[in-house]
């Protein structure tokens, strides 16, 4: 099947453009060294041994499961990896658009949403006891190998989908 | 039909190196999102067209959504990097180009779209008020729509710059304003009348300076937020709601009479969760500072002088006529009580009237859709304020779909949802032109002749953008607009 990923390169070429701003000596000055852009998005790499997993439940049914960093957002995973989800207000907490299913076994060890994010849950498509925005979700060991599911537009999900 | 696969520098593989192309009426979120979304998934390559009445891009991200919520205008940054990367196309993959300042059905006829693109979507959303039709209305000065009022205070050429008329208006005499309407242009408008002279709010946001001025100058001392039916049918969002609640800390206070809100006469059990939040939020704010329960309805004490600024809900009211005084300025408006029935019908009880002193009336009934005039000629169908279509394919008159002809986003659904919902509604509907254009009909791609018209393309927005950003950096601001179509033309002429 062919693969066509060009609008979430779009979102990961804007890193680029935002590293393009950053001050040119500053990997210099910190003695690193700048590593082709394997993460691109705005998630980092992480140190070994610190590796923490995330699982995306796709629209299809497929699962993708990464290796990833402390304190990145799960709407910058997604959008690292090409996923299809939209982040319209840059993650920001004033859209929908990022909105994911969190599998009920990691639900609680989240910090519970506060009201930004729950006002904007409320008009999120197909909401389920445990929705949650991406943008709104960082990684840490409390949720070490979350899994979420991406919502389909036009159809409900359900807890059943993580079964 | 031979199908080639080839990788062009985007790294996109198309099926075909047969070009189409398509036409997208109206750069709005929903328009620029069916772009997109056409160019992110279509696999043959594609010539988009965006055409735009304005001379810039963004249509309701820019003239509509409110200065104070930059963040809902972030999606115009997803809809320039795709411009960007298509717009320089090489000639192997998709290509895209802005046209702008030219309004198709005038300038250039749908008509002569139709025959020369493979696909046309209408995404033109709505331009329109809708009215109260009551007496009074249209010839009362101090009466304006919520859409003059938003276009005004967001800068948009049409309202604004030479074609002002609310800046003349006389701010200094408005303390008692009437607004008709509960969804959230309705309180969006509340919150900058009360909160205009609070700088904190609105020196860093690109407001348009003479309407803030203009604002300046306004003693407002309380907005009425009129609906014809009660508490658990406003419309507003709750987002909207809980920032008109937090204007607590500047002190302007915000009520619903008991008369209107009660939280034990709700079925909360059966109750969704959008509406128990709601009750939730207004039981709260209603209570004093100290006796709220929940932390986070105490996030900032308000002042403990007494308010000076109000606004209130008011329900089950239909406004009967606007009354003027001899030099034909608003004074006062006559309105009737209503009752709602065990199954939710309005009544009006014509002879239970009361009066509302005012200086200011706004109507935010939503916002209307028109057709286009070519539409009868073409047998178009449209009906209640939208396109005739089903799943974004455009019927004709008769219920038969128009090949290559589709609707998307407000013209497509009706002028109500956030920017989320008309996105899924575009990617909807740019899948199902992709669909069209994959079937394999042969392509029409002839031009469209612009030899006669002066248009604006996306190189020259750059040049206007890059312009009203450094003049709002100057001042703090992420922008300051320029205010009318001529002043646009005239920057990119010199």
């Amino acid at each position: 099947m062919l693969r066509i990923a060009a609008f979430s390169r779009l979102v990961s070429r804007s890193s680029l453009t935002a590293g393009r701003a950053m001050p040119k000596t500053m990997p210099q000055a910190l003695g690193l060294s700048l590593t082709p852009v394997r993460f691109h998005g705005h998630v980092h790499k992480p140190k070994p041994g610190e590796e923490l997993h995330v699982t995306f439940i796709l629209k299809d049914g497929t699962q993708r499961k990464y290796e990833v960093c402390k304190g990145d957002s799960l709407l910058d995973i997604a959008q690292a990896h090409n996923l299809d989800m939209e982040g319209a207000c840059g993650g920001s907490c004033a859209c929908s658009t990022c909105h994911v299913i969190v599998d009920p076994e990691y639900y609680d060890a989240l910090e519970e949403p506060d009201d930004d994010e729950n006002d904007m849950l409320d008009l999120a498509y197909g909401l389920t006891e445990t929705s949650r925005l991406g943008c709104q979700i960082k990684m840490s060991k409390d949720v070490d190998g979350i899994r979420v599911a991406l919502p389909a537009l036009t159809r409900n999900v359900s807890n059943a989908d993580f079964e | 039909m031979l199908r080639i696969a080839h990788k062009t520098t985007f790294g996109l593989r198309f099926l075909t190196t047969e070009r189409k192309s398509v036409s997208v009426v109206g750069s709005g979120p929903s328009g620029f999102y069916t772009v997109c979304r056409l160019l992110a998934k279509a696999q043959i390559p594609l010539d988009v067209t965006l055409w735009e009445k304005l001379p810039v891009p963004f249509g309701l991200s820019r003239y509509g959504v409110a200065p104070d919520h930059p963040e809902v205008k972030n999606c115009e940054d997803t809809f320039s990097r795709c411009a960007e990367e298509f717009a320089h196309g090489t000639g192997k993959g998709h290509s895209f180009r802005f046209v702008g300042n030219v309004d198709v059905g005038r300038d250039v006829k749908l008509k002569k779209l139709l025959e020369t693109q493979d696909a046309v979507v209408l995404s033109y959303g709505c331009s329109g008020d809708h009215k109260l039709g009551i007496p009074g209305e249209n010839t009362t000065a101090g009466v304006f729509t919520s859409r003059e009022i938003v276009n005004w205070y967001n800068g948009h050429p049409e309202y604004s710059g030479v074609k002002d008329k609310l800046s003349s208006f006389d701010w200094s005499k408005v303390r008692r304003v009437g607004i008709i309407g509960n969804g959230n242009v309705a309180l969006d408008i509340t919150r900058v009348l009360l909160s205009n002279q609070i700088k904190d709010i609105w020196t860093h946001t690109d407001i348009n300076p003479e309407a803030l001025k203009a604002l300046n100058e306004a003693p407002v001392e309380n907005v009425k937020l009129i609906a014809r039916r009660d508490f658990s049918h406003s419309k507003f969002t709750n987002k909207e709601f809980r920032e008109l609640w937090e204007l607590e800390r500047f002190g302007i206070r915000g009520t619903i009479s008991p008369e209107f809100f009660k939280a034990s006469q709700f079925d909360m059990k059966n109750a969704e969760r959008v509406f128990k939040r709601r009750v939730e939020m207004v039981s709260e704010y209603m209570l004093p500072f100290d006796q709220r329960t929940k932390k986070n309805y105490k996030k900032h004490r308000p002042p403990s002088t007494i308010p000076s600024r109000t606004w209130e809900m008011d329900y089950l009211k239909t406004p009967l006529t606007i009354n003027g005084n001899s030099e034909g300025k608003l004074e006062s408006l006559t309105l009737c009580r209503n009752i709602l029935t065990q199954d939710n019908k309005l009544e009006q009880r014509k002879s239970d009237t009361l009066n509302y002193d005012l200086d200011l009336l706004i109507t935010s009934l939503g916002y209307g859709s028109s057709a286009l005039e070519e539409f009868d000629a073409l047998q178009i169908g449209f009906a209640t304020n939208r396109i005739a279509n089903t799943n974004g394919y455009v019927l004709d008159t008769n219920g038969v779909i128009v090949r290559g002809l589709f609707a998307a986003g407000w013209i497509r659904r009706g002028s109500s949802g956030v920017i989320a919902s008309t996105m899924s509604d575009a990617f909807e509907v740019a899948d199902a032109v992709i669909a069209e254009l994959e079937s394999g009909s042969l392509p029409k791609n002839k031009d469209v002749d612009l030899s006669r018209i002066n248009y604006t393309t996306w190189d020259d927005w750059e040049k206007i953008d890059k312009e009203e950003r450094s003049r709002g950096q100057l001042q703090g601001k992420p922008r300051v607009k320029f205010l009318s179509t001529h002043e646009m033309l005239q920057f990119l002429r010199k």
